[in-house]
């Protein structure tokens, strides 16, 4: 597991805690970039778009759907497979998963973050935002629950709450781990966090059961979030989105992309933090086939919604075929083609599979992918309803472009906190799969 | 007074915590750096009462999940399209969600309950016990009781005997 041989477990301690207490002028240089980035692209063009109304967006009267939605549905999709992908790891007690879990638990967390960014965006007047929660009012307004955008305040709000429980409870010895490695108000502050933690037999025995449960309250909730986002628009009757696969073809979608980003995210990891010695092949050749089932499984639910609308036979949903295949925006649906159903072939080649730079290139042209996949379900179905008279056309503005490259550096941002906040591999799970210290060992 | 001892290794560690446990001291605890099952075993913990709050949470979780959405409907009604005011399919995915909030919650609360977390308090620590070293803590032990604690302790390898002041 390890490529460099066995660290002790003092060095593993010294190796972690050395990334968040040492900090050099690069990683300042770094943050300070993304957050100007996000300030500049992200949230200077939501300021203007707060003053002018939403219609500074490309959003119009047949096409009320734009990038914000599709940016949310990508965000919300980045954010599975991180806290997922670890649950199941846990549940099926596969040793790989410790070096990464935490940093993949940390992606979901700032994808959802960043998702959520993207609905106070979309809405338009976000002070009302809070509408959408079971909040009494002086107005006697209640959510109305049978709608799938409540499905989502619901799912969203549970998924954050059990992910950010999930990566906290799952980091508690390790901010004790960086109590003792520290002193004065970081002493303090890491004591809060820690709880006191010392690591008695009877600490861990509760922490290991309580952690078992979150994994599995976890994993069917992070099923049931994309499947919830994905009836946002297959419960419409929308030609081109009124499909009983989309839950499974969203959840599918998510776990892809989610596995694509741990990709991403373990090659900075590595590169930039100097975890070669933790993040390995084995992590490598493991999430690369996992990628190769995803993309089968991805193009296989692809055809299958094509055979289904042309089975079906309706001129409505014929027509949003069409439209997708040959239309304006089939460029971009043939390159999502050929990044995700293609270029994931390579990873059967274990030269490919086992080249950290290879697998970055791979990893990163799978969410353009994925990315220009969720363009695609909004900007081609929803305009085109059924009449021709009533067809519209979606094209983005420069500020939910602008907007977009923004979010990608709050993404930043806050990944480029965390591993100054939070040890980002953890240093007991990977003692673990060490050599455990016995004399006869 | 409390003895606190260190240990280079698992086994010594372990052999230690089982005399012990055999020899009639109960107040003790056993710090490690990461867990390790036959700690626990020594001292006898099975099965968590934790799955009891996670239990419990789904529970209620569901069931408020699911008053919920219908005491929204009955207080604002939307009618829409002849249709019940009070529709099951779409109320089950909001008593799915709870229940999954809820179960978290719960076990969080178990979590605590049962670890006696947060511990503000000092008590017997040493920090290598986070990173490589195996602790044994005895508590409340005076004179001879605390020698003989102290003897088997020795006995079974520690690199290292302190004595110290502790809370009961």
């Amino acid at each position: 597991m390890f490529d460099h041989g066995q660290p002790t477990y003092a060095e593993v301690n010294k190796d972690v805690l050395s990334t968040m207490l040492e900090t050099g002028p690069r990683y300042w240089i770094l943050l300070g970039t993304t957050m100007s980035v996000a300030g500049i692209c992200f949230f200077m063009p939501w300021f203007y778009q707060l003053i002018v109304g939403v219609g500074a967006a490309g959003m119009n009267r047949n096409a009320v759907w734009g990038t914000y939605l599709s940016n949310f549905i990508f965000w919300i999709g980045l954010s599975h497979s991180g806290t997922l992908l670890s649950a199941v790891l846990h549940i099926t007690n596969s040793h790989w998963r410790k070096s990464i879990y935490r940093s993949a638990e940390a992606m979901t967390l700032f994808s959802l973050m960043t998702a959520a960014l993207f609905v106070m965006v979309h809405v338009g007047r976000v002070w009302f935002v809070h509408w959408s929660f079971p909040i009494p009012n002086q107005m006697g307004l209640w959510p109305n629950f049978r709608s799938p955008l409540m499905f989502d305040v619901m799912a969203i709000t549970t998924y954050l709450t059990a992910s950010s429980i999930f990566i906290y409870m799952g980091s508690v010895p390790d901010f004790a781990a960086v109590r003792d490695a520290s002193t004065g108000l970081r002493r303090r502050l890491y004591t809060i966090f820690s709880f006191g933690w010392r690591g008695t037999a009877r600490e861990w025995h509760t922490l290991g059961w309580a952690y078992t449960f979150f994994a599995v309250f976890v994993i069917p909730l992070a099923v049931s979030v994309h499947s919830i986002v994905s009836w946002d628009f297959a419960l419409s009757i929308v030609p081109g989105l009124h499909h009983t696969i989309f839950a499974p073809y969203f959840v599918c979608g998510a776990i892809y992309s989610g596995t694509a980003g741990i990709v991403t995210v373990m090659y900075c990891l590595r590169k930039f933090l100097g975890f070669e010695k933790y993040i390995g092949q084995v992590h490598l050749d493991n999430l690369g086939k996992l990628l190769i089932a995803l993309s089968l499984i991805w193009s296989y639910i692809n055809i299958l919604e094509l055979f289904s609308s042309w089975y079906g036979g309706t001129s409505f949903e014929l027509e949003a075929v069409r439209f997708r295949l040959t239309g304006f925006y089939a460029p971009l649906y043939w390159e999502m083609i050929l990044f995700c159903a293609f270029v994931p072939i390579l990873m059967f080649w274990k030269k490919f599979r086992l080249s950290w730079n290879k697998m970055l290139v791979i990893s990163i042209l799978i969410n353009i992918g994925m990315l220009t996949e969720r363009f695609i379900i909004v900007a081609t179905s929803q305009p085109r309803k059924f009449l021709p008279d009533a067809f519209g056309f979606y094209f983005p503005s420069w500020i939910e472009i602008m907007i977009t490259i923004g979010s990608f550096a709050i993404f930043a941002t806050l990944f480029l906190i965390f591993i100054k906040w939070v040890p980002a591999v953890s240093i007991y799970e990977v003692k673990e799969t060490l050599k455990p210290l016995r004399r006869d060992s | 007074m409390a003895i606190m001892a260190s240990f280079a290794y698992e086994d010594d560690f372990l052999a230690a915590a089982r005399n012990l446990k055999s020899s009639g001291f109960d107040n003790i605890s056993l710090l490690s750096p990461l867990p390790l099952e036959e700690a626990q075993e020594v001292l006898g913990l099975g099965k968590s009462p934790v799955r009891r709050f996670s239990l419990a949470g789904a529970l209620i979780g569901a069931a408020s999940g699911f008053a919920m959405a219908v005491a929204t409907a009955l207080v604002f009604i939307l009618p829409t399209g002849g249709r019940a005011i009070i529709t099951l399919p779409p109320y089950l995915v909001i008593t799915y969600e709870m229940t999954i909030l809820f179960g978290v919650l719960f076990t969080l609360l178990g979590f605590h309950f049962y670890s006696g977390l947060p511990a503000w308090r000092d008590k017997p620590y040493m920090e290598a016990a986070n990173i490589d070293r195996f602790v044994v803590v005895v508590e409340g032990t005076e004179g001879e009781q605390a020698a003989q604690a102290e003897a088997i302790i020795r006995g079974a390898g520690a690199e290292e005997i302190r004595h110290v002041e502790d809370e009961s």
